[in-house]
């Protein structure tokens, strides 16, 4: 009896065995960009060409100068002025639009909730032109507001797709006996709608996050202004400038991108948690 | 924000106990996201279709002009190419990052326990590198003489002059290769999501079935997926239109046009060159694309996005 039950269990652990295996060589490969960017940042000019994966010795240099030549800070001040007002401006909106249409039932929420779905799709590239026209209209190009708005504008129909789907999932009864107990419909959204939707959106805030924080095109377009310029727009100022040092180059795309992956491995957690809890049931 | 507080504070004030929803006030809870659409997407909607209309190109100025800028994208071989791109862009990222994709989340939450976040984080990092960060070290990782990619190209008999992205043969594809890299993690965090969705019943009654292996993968797991492939294909789509920086960068639509996708075409046309109405054009057949895609899909799978609890199980 015990060989029988010993056979399969002793196949699984081959079988975990063999699936880590297979994951770590593909991690690996997955890998090779990532690692790349951070080895050639740490090579000294004369390596920088080295066609290597590695190359020794490795040095801080071009972190060193790349900081002292250049105001950096700004640019992530920038993006984190607009990324964090535009994630406010996406749950705000969303949140209690999901609110109207999925609680209260708003006669004609259905039909604009229509219409949202259909515009899902809209490529930025086709309306950026009436964008940049418009903005320049109310004199917006080269600030935070002309980039915040737009881009909850363009946040919003898919925020509101989760949040709404998470609110028509949850218990109904909740919210018929908050409003026997005399909730106010505010209260009804502030103390029973949203803490039921907190899974949906703490998602939804890091995605919009992910999203605002690594947006171009419209950043292309808006934010001409050097002092106003995002962190994804500085690699391509500097391409040109460090051309033929690709080490200080990479060191600039190394301090780019390592605050986000920081971050999100400090909050994939609660990520993770709200996909799992269905606020994308894919 | 606290508009609207105080605004249904008060309203629910009065009517306390009347009918709920149906009033004025409840509005102010719709307003925000509606007015953010009606300014930044519908007008620009709107503004895009009457430019495409009256809007002036290289040898007219503004005045009407109706059918006109149509009819030259049409005859527009580039228009063409840009639309085979497009094609291509969707026909090969989507199914790829798909298996791909589903193939490492299933592996993931099948086979690992304590190492279970550590590849979920890991396997996501390009998702959340800065797209411009990415196109740089890609393009250094094609380049000839001392991009990586060649020197490994070497090892397995490939010899290239020069970098992919200056084939005009190669370029698009070597820019898919990017995409894929880039956005398969989605993918396989959207099927992490799918596979704990899926009830633990039914994984042991597929086991009592005898279920396993091939059979396991597509007889149980692959349909009990399909609504994560659903949204997946859907986002996917989404995507191919929204791409614009990876190509803008790494060979701005080049050489002679070989890799154009709609979002470089669009803003050469309508921003280095200043044909307004020709890109209005462009842009306006994009639109229509989108919209008949969604509705496509609207129709032919469900509004996928969120797929609620009901439908899954």
């Amino acid at each position: 009896m015990s060989a029988v039950v010993a056979q399969p269990r002793r196949l699984r652990v081959t079988m975990k065995l063999w699936a880590k295996l297979i994951l770590l060589t593909v991690l690996l490969l997955w890998m090779i960009p990532e690692i790349y960017m951070v080895s050639v940042a740490l090579r000294s000019p004369d390596a920088a060409f080295a066609p290597q994966l590695f190359t020794f010795p490795i040095t801080f240099d071009n972190f060193i100068t790349v900081i002292r030549e250049n105001p950096l800070l700004t640019f992530f001040w920038n993006s984190l002025v607009i990324t964090c007002g535009t994630v406010a401006i996406v749950l705000m909106a969303a949140s209690t639009f999901a609110f109207a249409a999925s609680v209260l039932k708003l006669r004609g929420s259905m039909l604009m909730y229509t219409s949202l779905l259909t515009t899902l799709m809209i490529p930025i590239a086709s309306i950026v032109l009436p964008i940049a026209i418009m903005l320049k209209g109310f004199g917006w190009i080269n600030s935070y507001q002309g980039l915040i708005l737009p881009y909850a504008a363009l946040g919003t129909p898919y925020a509101i797709v989760i949040i709404k789907t998470f609110m028509d999932d949850s218990p109904r009864d909740l919210f018929e006996a908050a409003l026997i107990d005399g909730c106010s419909r505010w209260q009804l959204f502030r103390h029973v709608a949203i803490p039921l939707i907190k899974p949906a959106v703490i998602f939804v805030a890091v995605w919009q996050f992910i999203v605002t924080w690594n947006e171009f095109f419209l950043a292309l377009v808006v934010m001409t202004d050097s002092d106003y310029k995002t962190v994804t727009l500085v690699p391509m100022q500097y391409s040109g400038m460090y051309m033929a040092n690709p080490g200080a180059l990479f060191a600039i795309l190394v301090i780019i991108a390592v605050p986000l992956l920081f971050l999100y491995t400090l909050v994939q957690k609660y990520f993770i948690a709200g996909l799992l809890s269905g606020a994308v049931k894919g | 924000m606290n508009i609207i507080a105080a605004a249904a504070v008060q309203d629910s004030k009065k009517e306390k106990g009347k009918n709920r929803g149906r009033t004025a006030g409840s509005y102010l809870y719709v307003l925000p996201a509606v007015v953010l659409f009606v300014v930044f997407v519908a007008y620009p909607i709107l503004w895009v279709i009457s430019e495409s209309l009256y809007g002036k190109d290289a040898s007219h100025p503004s005045g009407f002009a109706g059918l006109n800028h149509y009819w030259q994208v049409f005859q527009d071989p580039v228009f063409w190419r840009v639309l085979l791109n497009m094609f291509l862009w969707a026909a090969i990222t989507i199914p790829v990052q798909m298996i791909v994709g589903g193939t490492i989340a299933y592996l993931i939450e099948r086979y690992t326990s304590r190492s279970k976040t550590f590849f979920r984080v890991m396997f996501f990092l390009p998702v959340i590198t800065s797209v411009s960060v990415v196109s740089i070290v890609w393009s250094q990782l094609y380049a000839p003489y001392y991009g990586i990619v060649q020197e490994y190209a070497k090892l397995i008999g490939l010899q290239l002059s020069m970098s992919p992205l200056g084939e005009p043969s190669l370029a698009i594809y070597a820019l898919i290769v990017v995409n894929i890299w880039e956005w398969t993690g989605f993918s396989m965090i959207m099927y992490v999501a799918g596979i704990n969705n899926i009830p633990n019943e039914l994984w042991d009654a597929a086991r009592i079935d005898g279920a396993h292996g091939w059979h396991l993968t597509t007889r149980f797991i692959v349909p009990l997926l399909s609504p994560v492939t659903r949204s997946l294909l859907m986002l996917g789509i989404i995507g191919t239109l929204q791409t614009f920086p990876i190509v803008h960068l790494m060979t701005d639509g080049g050489p002679d046009h070989a890799s154009e996708i709609f979002g470089t075409y669009i803003f050469k046309e309508g921003f280095v060159i200043g044909d307004t109405g020709y890109a209005s054009a462009l842009s306006t057949l994009v639109l229509i694309i989108a919209l008949g895609l969604s509705i496509v899909q609207i129709v032919a799978l469900g509004a996928r996005l969120s797929p609620s609890r009901r439908q899954t199980v």
